[in-house]
């Protein structure tokens, strides 16, 4: 980098110019322009796109969160959180398989299969969470940077293979909430049983969250670890425990959401989680990774870049975007939309 | 003229003129001034001392020096050139070396090896050179190998083959300096160099920096806490406290100078 | 552990003692130049061991390209099956007959044989092997540079994250460019999920006799080992030349480096490029050997596979690495296939195979939490981690010396 020209009065904060701020945030604007293209090309199909990637967004925001929480406290990539996720997605549609639920039982069942799904999907990956966490992290807390993250890749392979183990063909999952079907309409877009569920499902989950990182002694605790560590372990904060909370709240989201995908999706398989852990951390990535309501934004946002993108390019590429994306945030913009101007690179 | 001269300053010519300039250099971290409108100059062939109690941002004026750090204002001049914000290994190889506070050595490397990365930007064999050991590639080799040796008995540094982490303490801090003056340096930047010294070895080192400026020409500025050091080396001595220069001036000046010992007394209170 | 470790280590230290370097490299020329007589004489079926080893011999050329990025540099790279994919694309370009229609059906024939051997046509484009490697090092080099241009201002985590991103971005490319490049002409660059099959054997420039593989292994074997013997001869001058003490340097201690007068951005790209043509090198070599380019064999789990031998040869240990390949693709072939059995003895039906990258993922977690600096006698000892605080803005790395090999004085 050649030196730039210095102002010659030495202000604490120089104002920042409109071209600035544009060229900070080319990626939004870009992104932004694109979706008004494609909405005024096509307004209907691009509405039925926001839509459905609005959904599936959700999902992703979840995911999404979990990333976000451990990063925030132990700056670490759980690379391990899809797999997570996927288990998430295998316990529930495994329960719903050994109740014999399917969608043709009465209502009541139904609903009681979904929450007991939920319930016991949210259990089994906050479980997993906090065990990966004592497994593969814990023991590298002081190591150098690489060490855990080479653990954390190795974590996710072996819950693939797990997940092969199960299930080593991809398997159906009962579509119990008739996902297809449409309640209503707004502005001539179906909107269907599965975006209302997974809306009824993931905003309390999220409200919750929010209360509990904002309003608890023990989001405060978080808070606080995320900060500063050792401040926090002077004031009493048990770190360790800490720590293993951040992963099973993770854990839990990743869980709910695998619930969620496995009825919104019909299939379930054992490599789902690879797939859904990257566009998930993109997601956290480009609402600024440490911040939680940049978390739910980004997956929102991932989620229509996806259905556009599969309507203008084709759902084969479609992945191959979401990566570009990835990669062009992490490159031009690593604070993402709300994060901090660290120079984290 | 053109641009590039004025930025360079007609009045400092390669001949005359200070070696090193800093032209009200700030450093702004979002609400902290680290760094408050500093100026201050090294002479040719000067050996120049920057004290200051602790955390009165010697180490990060240091670090605007050499181009770790873009300085929020100001300019740094260095023998006639515009120096300032330019990538690190730039302004080492226009002549300005430095050692750390908290020694950055290569651990896993050899002392030898250490000094001739210190030397990389001297060197100029290219990657097919390298690859074919052509001779002009081995002949460069060998004789930075020589001088890497060399360098490394003139900081009295014995265990040439020894790995740079399992140096003693002292050891290290001499294979610093060796390893910067590798890049042939007109100044020597010298972060703390005797911390963690005893008076002997402090002493050897404060020769050590005399017999450099008379025998190589090297100007050195150098951040110390030793005050026995800074008395006994400095041409001048340049006072930092919270970010601000206090006073300049010989050592008997600054000695007696009432501001300065207050910084450092009350700073301890 | 590390007691035992350790007296492996002096054993082994001094055993290599005995006789100087220069000895020992021509033992193991030697050996390996001998290597399939002495299976001959060995086995009763040698062709079998031959053909793993023929493979390995292209995982070792790989892994010791992903050791200049990630050993000597320090840069983590998890994508490097692009690079891989690429070298093997080149091959599927310039050795087969992708594309019919070149030269009004006739194809083209650069020291390849013009008529098959049954005395027809041959088209598509055919250049011969020994251009094709180079060219597709040099291709898979400047991909290397474009790909790694990115990634310079990085750390640790995310550095990882945009490499993955790309090592999954490229065989994408690759596999949807079946009528064009993003959508830009017609041509067919892959076949799709088919891949490119068959692809030209070998031959010499001088003769249009083509190899026989997979009948007669003994001269493919050759080849590869001949590219291997010239990619460790490579690896070894790097190491020990500027460029490779630069590379450490920037591993240890990117602000030091910098300071000392090391171009970051140069030597990182140098390490970007000089890894990717490795990879390329052996892309083209492994294309050819398995007669087939196909995006099924692209997948992160190689790259996993390839990181895993450089993580437990010693990250920057050129032995250590060429070991620790020889040893994964080994037990990827051998020990996987004997448990297969296993399984169904407790009535579990699937393919042990598959569980391959899940073997992998436990074996590199298991390593770094218990040895991290690899598995091969190195000259290190032990330190205690420091975690120091470094007022300087970090341009990039902390120190992993923990887990990088130590330089033999030499």
């Amino acid at each position: 980098m050649e030196a730039a020209s210095i102002p010659e009065t030495p202000s604490a904060q120089p104002p920042r110019r409109f071209g600035d701020v544009l060229a900070d945030n080319i990626l939004w604007v870009l992104m932004l322009l694109a979706l008004v293209i494609f909405f005024a090309k096509d307004p209907h199909q691009t509405l039925d796109d926001v839509k459905t990637g609005l959904s599936n967004g959700l999902i992703w925001a979840l995911i999404a969160l979990g990333y976000t929480l451990v990063y925030g406290i132990i700056e670490l990539i759980n690379f391990a959180h899809g797999e997570v996720f996927m288990i998430g997605s295998f316990v529930s549609v495994s329960i719903w398989q050994t109740l014999n639920i399917t969608p043709d039982s009465a209502i009541l069942p139904i609903i009681g299969s979904i929450l007991i799904g939920l319930i016991v999907s949210m259990l089994a990956s906050s479980t997993l969470n906090v065990m990966i966490e004592r497994v593969a992290y814990k023991p590298l807390r002081n190591a150098p940077r690489l060490a855990p993250l080479i653990t954390a890749i190795g974590m996710s392979f072996i819950l693939q293979n797990v997940g092969l183990l199960w299930r080593p063909q991809p398997d159906s999952s009962p579509d119990l909430i008739g996902s297809q079907n449409d309640y209503f309409h707004v502005f001539g877009v179906a909107i269907e049983h599965s975006d209302v569920f997974a809306v009824i499902v993931t905003v309390p989950l999220l409200v919750g969250l929010l209360w509990f990182v904002g309003q608890t002694r023990y989001g405060k605790a978080m808070r606080a670890t995320a900060q500063d560590p050792d401040a926090a372990r002077l004031m009493g904060i048990n770190v360790n425990r800490t720590i293993s909370l951040t992963f099973l709240l993770g854990g839990l989201l990743a869980g709910a959401a695998g619930m969620i995908y496995a009825l919104y999706n019909g299939t379930i398989q054992f490599n789902q989680g690879f797939t859904a852990g990257l566009i998930a951390f993109t997601a956290a990535v480009m609402g600024g990774i440490g911040n939680l309501k940049g978390a739910v934004v980004g997956g929102l946002i991932i989620g229509v870049i996806q259905s556009i993108s599969d309507t203008h390019f084709g759902q084969v590429w479609t992945p191959a975007v979401v990566f570009a994306i990835l990669i062009l945030i992490m490159v031009f913009k690593p604070s993402g939309l709300f994060g901090e101007e660290t120079r984290e690179g | 003229m053109s641009v590039q001269a004025q930025e360079n300053r007609a009045d400092l010519r390669p001949d005359g003129g200070p070696l090193l300039e800093a032209a009200n250099v700030s450093k702004v971290f979002g609400g902290l001034v680290a760094v408050n409108d500093v100026s201050f100059i090294v002479p040719r062939g000067g050996i120049v001392s920057l004290i200051g109690p602790n955390g009165a941002g010697k180490t990060t004026f240091f670090n605007c020096m050499t181009g770790l750090y873009k300085p929020s204002t100001g300019r740094v001049y260095f023998d006639g050139r515009n120096i300032t914000a330019k990538r690190p290994d730039l302004v080492t190889k226009a002549g300005v070396a430095r050692t750390f506070q908290n020694i950055k050595l290569f651990r896993t490397m050899t002392a030898i090896e250490n000094v001739q990365v210190g030397m990389h930007g001297q060197l100029r064999s290219r990657v097919t050179g390298m690859v074919l050991r052509t001779p002009f590639n081995r002949r460069e080799e060998k004789a930075a190998y020589a001088k890497a040796r060399e360098l490394l008995n003139v900081v009295g540094l014995k265990r040439h083959n020894e790995l740079a982490m399992n140096l003693a303490y002292g050891d290290q801090r001499r294979l610093e300096i060796a390893r910067a003056l590798g890049s042939e340096p007109k100044l020597l930047l010298l972060d703390e160099p005797t911390a963690g010294m005893n008076p002997q070895e402090s002493d050897e080192l404060r020769r050590l920096m005399e017999k450099l400026r008379a025998e190589r020409g090297i100007s050195v500025l150098l951040i110390e806490h030793d005050m026995r050091v800074v008395m006994g080396v400095s041409d001048r001595i340049t006072v930092l406290d919270h970010g601000e220069k206090i006073a300049e001036g010989s050592p008997q000046e600054v000695r007696a100078n009432p501001r300065v010992i207050e910084a450092y007394l009350g700073s301890q209170a | 552990m590390s007691t035992a470790v350790a007296t492996l280590r002096t054993n082994a230290t001094n055993l290599r003692r005995l006789l100087p370097n220069w000895v020992w490299g021509l033992i193991f020329i030697a050996l390996a130049i001998l290597y399939p007589y002495i299976l001959d004489q060995l086995l009763a079926a040698p062709d079998d061991l031959l053909d793993a080893s023929i493979y390995t011999l292209g995982l070792i050329i790989m892994a010791l390209g992903l050791n200049i990025v990630v050993g000597f540099a320090g840069l983590l790279d998890l994508g490097y099956v692009a690079f891989y994919a690429i070298g093997a694309f080149v091959i599927g370009w310039l050795g087969s007959q992708q594309f019919p229609d070149v030269n009004g059906g006739k194809g083209i024939h650069i020291l390849t044989p013009v008529k098959s051997a049954f005395g027809s046509d041959l088209p598509g484009i055919h250049v011969n092997f020994f251009l094709v490697i180079f060219i597709a090092a040099v291709f898979t080099a400047i991909w290397g540079v474009i790909l790694g241009a990115p990634t310079l201002r990085l750390r640790g985590d995310y550095l990882a994250i945009v490499t993955l991103a790309f090592g999954e971005i490229v065989p994408r490319v690759f596999e949807n460019s079946t009528s064009g490049i993003f959508g830009i002409g017609h041509t067919d660059f892959s076949n799709g999920r088919q891949g490119i099959t068959p692809i030209d054997k070998i031959n010499f420039p001088w003769t249009d006799t083509t190899f026989r593989y997979p009948l007669e292994l003994k001269p493919v074997y050759y080849v590869g080992l001949a590219m291997v013997l010239l990619v460790i001869f490579l690896n070894i001058r790097l190491r020990d030349s500027r460029l490779g003490r630069a590379w450490i340097a920037v591993r240890e201690d990117e602000v030091a480096a910098a300071a000392m007068g090391v171009n970051l951005v140069r030597t990182k790209l140098w390490a970007y490029a000089l890894g990717a043509a490795l990879g390329g090198f052996a892309g083209c070599f492994l294309g050819t050997y398995t007669n087939t380019v196909n995006v099924d064999q692209f997948e992160f789990g190689f790259s996993v596979f390839i990181l895993s031998m450089v993580i437990i040869g010693g990250m920057g240990n050129i032995w250590g690495v060429i070991l620790g390949a020889i040893a994964l693709s080994m037990i990827n072939r051998y020990v996987l296939k004997e448990l297969n059995g296993v399984p169904e003895k407790f009535g579990l039906d699937f393919d042990v195979t598959s569980i391959s990258f899940g073997l992998y993922g436990f074996f590199m977690l298991v390593m770094m939490v218990l040895r991290p600096e690899g598995l091969l006698p190195s000259g290190r000892r032990k330190l205690e981690l420091h975690g120091e605080v470094d007022e300087s803005d970090h341009i990039g790395a902390e120190s992993d010396h923990e887990l990088y090999e130590v330089r033999q004085q030499g």
